[in-house]
């Protein structure tokens, strides 16, 4: 094929139309981005090029999550990658150059047109998909979705074409629709939610290792009216990542799918209360002050149980209630009512009760220095939120004991700050924070029944400053126990038995193993549910929703009906807001005809099942 | 439009009471304390409607001991009331509504405010009367149970609580003196900016020694736990026995028939 001048012009002009609107778009994008506060992370940099490999390059988790979807896109985006040689090749072709040559290109060719058939079958696949399956979770059918569709299954078909012996006007035919196909490709690509194709490598690269993830608020009582002003118009600015996951998103639903207070039928749908929402807000500031701009009842919707930042797979830390709550607390000062009785509660007493006595702590040793351990117990089970749970608190004191392992209690143990820290009113978690700081100061070893006191205590607290201490979850050092043969356990537990992971432990401490390895040695019924390790459903409690007084939906029971279908005769969880919570639903979902599920926490079921040693 | 709200630190009503030794008042060790909840309703429709004309001042006028009452005034100012009134009152506390009243009378009455919000009763005393006998000292017109406020121009519309569902509407001539339900609107939180700014508002104190009072009307003579105590009684015999016995319990034991 010979492209004469004139043609040579006329691709010329497109190519340059096509390619300077592609990147004035993601320029546009770019330096909305770059208005973000914080800088990118790059630590853990081997880490970070595994991840990519595997995420981006295997195209791992989108198979994983869905998985016949997940290999249709994988099959594209391979042959994306195949193409990308030929691509060039083709263009180069028309200024009557080759990048390729003749050899090398038909040796190519071998690798290339078997992904030319996979491509089809792959994107014809997520069309019927898109199109005919219309699944909920994807939303409304959009336009560009089958444009892209049709032009990447014509991009294939010219392709093949181009594979056979043509006459050389349909050759040349051929090659301009090709071309064309690419450079209209282009055009839309960052107009759209195919701009993933481009962020989202990027964003996966750049996704932080801690969640959830969002900035520390650091109040000085002491600022001028300049900084506090100058802090305070911070809290709805987006950091550089958050600006990049609005744009990265593919809209593909995944977190609202999984989100619980969604599925109990709440307001609250992370795709576009917490993304994008703010797309529009973003593109037509300029900026990125956008964050005031969430849908603030569905913020207060959320558990913060992270499950949708885990599902995403473009790397979006897509939960944003710290955003809004701070926002609505430290700004607004619009506060539901409960909330504000929480608050009152930790200022006045450290609890979130208001309360000034606990009834068990008085029964435990007092931690002295020469303890092994400080056992850190929580308002939860300092105050009886659920009264039975003393007996739990009894089971692990109980392991402790047996092992040989010293304890005590804090006299003056305050609320580690969950509760602030995730409704948003960071004042008041930085005067609980610096207090217990305080107080552990010298400390070396904490544990706690509490994930949510875990949380803070170690990757929380941390944010915000060196701590001395190192904090164990009493699954950890119970799992530990019993590896360590300091404790023997007997599988004579013949219930059947199932155990919810809670959020805190499971997606944000990333604790699998160490409730299933002290279940499995107590147990010869255990069972998993369908969703458990880090696909664990909350129990409706977290962020703070413990204290709501009413909810929309039944966020708070989605999880308790699926322990009752399961089938198990006893559910085991490692955290007291689950096993509260829990315990609220399962009683009135239990079928008359059925017996009622037994919640026990971990501790417990390793307790009764101890064998002296 | 100067508006002045009663506010009352008050036990958290949820806390394990026990009666002070001299049984005149509680134990007041282990107890939180708060802003009396319908007095936070009262403040807040205060600012709503300090916010809505967009001029005027909000003064929450506070009695209590020198202690712990400026936590519930700080909060008031944080919320965004302008300034305060602190009637340091460290003990005996007064509990008769005429003679807090007219503590209230003697600091206020110079200020000439054109309204006054207090909540409906506090949850400690429950006596309701305090606002109604403040806004008669001041020759104010009066009225109780507010469930929602207008102002026109020198008057203020109230909607009144009645019983069973009933209400009825109201307008006052200003100045006035309104005593507020609870639920008439939905209390803010203080932000952080509130919460900072608060420190630099005035709180004028003034001592309750200092003022020229007369003996009070009424006073608390003893604060005691209801003592309960059980007993049970078989009555046997015939019904006409029974009855009879019954009977007799019902009139001269339990003393709730006529004898
Ligand atoms: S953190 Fe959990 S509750 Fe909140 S939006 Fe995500 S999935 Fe939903
Ligand atoms: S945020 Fe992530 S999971 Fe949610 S729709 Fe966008 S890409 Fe999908």
């Amino acid at each position: 094929m010979y492209f004469s001048l004139f043609e040579q012009v006329i691709l010329l002009v497109f190519v340059i139309f096509s390619v300077s609107s592609f990147t004035y778009e993601i320029w546009k994008r770019i330096s909305i981005i770059i208005k973000g506060t914080g800088t990118l992370p790059i630590d853990r940099i081997g880490e970070r090029c595994l991840r990519f490999f595997r995420e981006v390059l295997l195209q791992e988790k989108v198979i994983r999550e869905r998985f016949l979807p997940g290999l249709m896109h994988a099959l594209v985006f391979w042959g994306f990658m195949a193409f990308g040689v030929i691509t060039l090749d083709h263009f180069v072709r028309g200024f009557n150059g080759r990048l390729l040559g003749e050899t090398a290109y038909s040796i190519y060719s071998w690798v290339a047109a078997p992904f030319a058939v996979l491509v089809i079958i792959g994107i014809l696949y997520l069309a019927y998909r898109r199109f005919y399956l219309k699944p909920k979770e994807l939303g409304k059918i959009s336009i560009t979705s089958g444009l892209v569709a049709i032009f990447i299954t014509l991009l294939m078909a010219t392709y093949m074409l181009t594979e056979l012996d043509l006459p050389e006007n349909i050759e040349k035919l051929n090659w301009w629709g090709h071309s064309f196909l690419i450079l209209a490709f282009l055009f839309l690509i960052p107009r759209s939610k195919h701009l993933h194709l481009v962020l989202a490598p990027v964003n996966i690269f750049f996704r932080s290792f801690t969640v959830p993830d969002h900035d520390t608020v650091e109040i000085d009582m002491e600022a001028s009216e300049e900084e506090l002003d100058s802090m305070l118009s911070g809290l709805t600015k987006m950091s550089k990542k958050q600006a990049l996951d609005i744009f990265s998103c593919v809209e593909c639903g995944r977190c609202t799918e999984v989100c619980p207070a969604n599925r109990g039928g709440g307001l609250l749908d992370p795709k576009h209360h917490f993304i994008l929402d703010l797309k529009d807000p973003m593109l037509h500031s300029s900026g990125v002050d956008v964050l005031g701009q969430i849908n603030v009842e569905a913020g207060w919707e959320c558990t913060t149980c992270q499950a949708c930042t885990d599902i995403c797979p473009v790397g979006n830390h897509v939960e944003k209630s710290d955003e809004i709550r701070r926002h609505q607390v430290l700004v607004e000062g619009q506060v539901p009512q409960e909330y504000q009785k929480v608050f009152r509660n930790l200022q006045e007493s450290g609890n979130t009760e208001g309360a000034f006595q606990s009834p068990l702590a008085d029964t435990l040793p007092d931690y002295k220095p020469d303890k092994d351990y400080l056992l850190w117990l929580g308002c939860f089970a300092r105050y009886g939120l659920d009264p039975d749970f003393e007996n739990s608190v009894r089971s692990f004191t109980k392991i402790l004991d047996e092992a040989g392992v010293t304890y005590g209690v804090l006299t003056e143990e305050m609320c580690s700050g969950d509760p602030a820290n995730r409704l948003g009113d960071k004042l008041t978690y930085q005067m609980l924070m610096e207090q217990n700081k305080e107080q552990l100061e010298g400390v070396k070893k904490v544990t706690s029944l509490c994930p949510h006191c875990v949380v803070n205590l170690d990757q929380e607290y941390k944010k915000y400053g060196e701590v001395s201490y190192k904090v164990e979850h009493h699954t950890q050092v119970i799992s530990k126990l019993i590896d360590s043969k300091k404790i023997s356990v007997s599988r004579s537990s013949s219930e059947k038995l199932t155990y919810h992971d809670p959020c805190n432990l499971s997606r944000t401490l990333d604790e699998i193993d160490a409730p299933r390895n002290a279940l499995n040695a107590s147990s010869s019924k255990y069972f998993e549910m369908e969703e458990h390790g880090n696909k664990t459903l909350c129990c409706g409690a977290g962020g703070g929703l413990w204290w709501k007084k009413e909810t929309k939906g039944r966020t708070h029971l989605v999880r308790a009906q699926q322990v009752v279908e399961s089938g198990a005769e006893t559910v085991a969880t490692g955290c007291n807001f689950c096993f509260g919570m829990m315990k609220q639903g399962l009683g009135p979902l239990t079928p008359d005809d059925q017996k009622e599920i037994q919640v026990k926490d971990i501790a417990d079921i390793v307790a009764e099942n101890l064998v002296a040693n | 439009m100067k508006i002045a709200v009663l506010i009352k630190q008050v036990p958290v009503s949820d806390s394990t009471f026990r009666p002070a030794e001299n049984e005149l008042w509680i134990e007041e060790g282990q107890i939180q304390y708060e802003m009396n909840e319908n007095d936070s309703f009262a403040l807040e429709e205060a600012l709503l409607i300090k916010e809505k004309r967009g001029e005027g001042e909000v003064v929450v006028v506070c009695m209590g001991p020198s202690g712990r009452a400026p936590r519930v005034i700080r909060e008031a100012l944080a919320k965004g009331a302008d300034r305060a009134v602190h009637i340091v009152e460290e003990g005996p506390f007064e509990t008769d509504p005429h003679q807090i009243a007219h503590i209230l009378f003697e600091s206020i009455q110079s200020e000439s405010f054109d309204l006054i919000f207090s909540g409906l009763q506090s949850v400690d005393l429950g006596m309701g009367q305090t606002g109604v006998l403040l806004g008669a000292m001041l020759g104010m017109s009066t009225a109780t149970l507010a469930m929602s406020t207008e102002i026109q121009e020198d008057k203020i519309r109230v909607k009144r609580e009645l019983e069973s569902g009933w209400f009825q509407w109201l307008t006052l001539p200003l100045p006035a003196s309104v005593s507020i339900q609870s639920g008439i609107n939905t209390p803010r939180y203080p932000s952080l900016k509130g919460i900072m700014g608060a420190k630099k508002k005035e709180i004028k104190t003034i001592n309750k020694t200092d003022l020229n009072l007369s003996e009070g009307l009424q006073k608390v003579t003893r604060i005691y736990n209801l003592e309960t105590d059980k007993q049970t009684e078989y009555i046997e015999g015939d019904p006409d026995v029974q009855v009879a016995r019954l009977m007799d319990i019902l009139k001269s034991e339990v003393k709730v028939l006529g004898a």
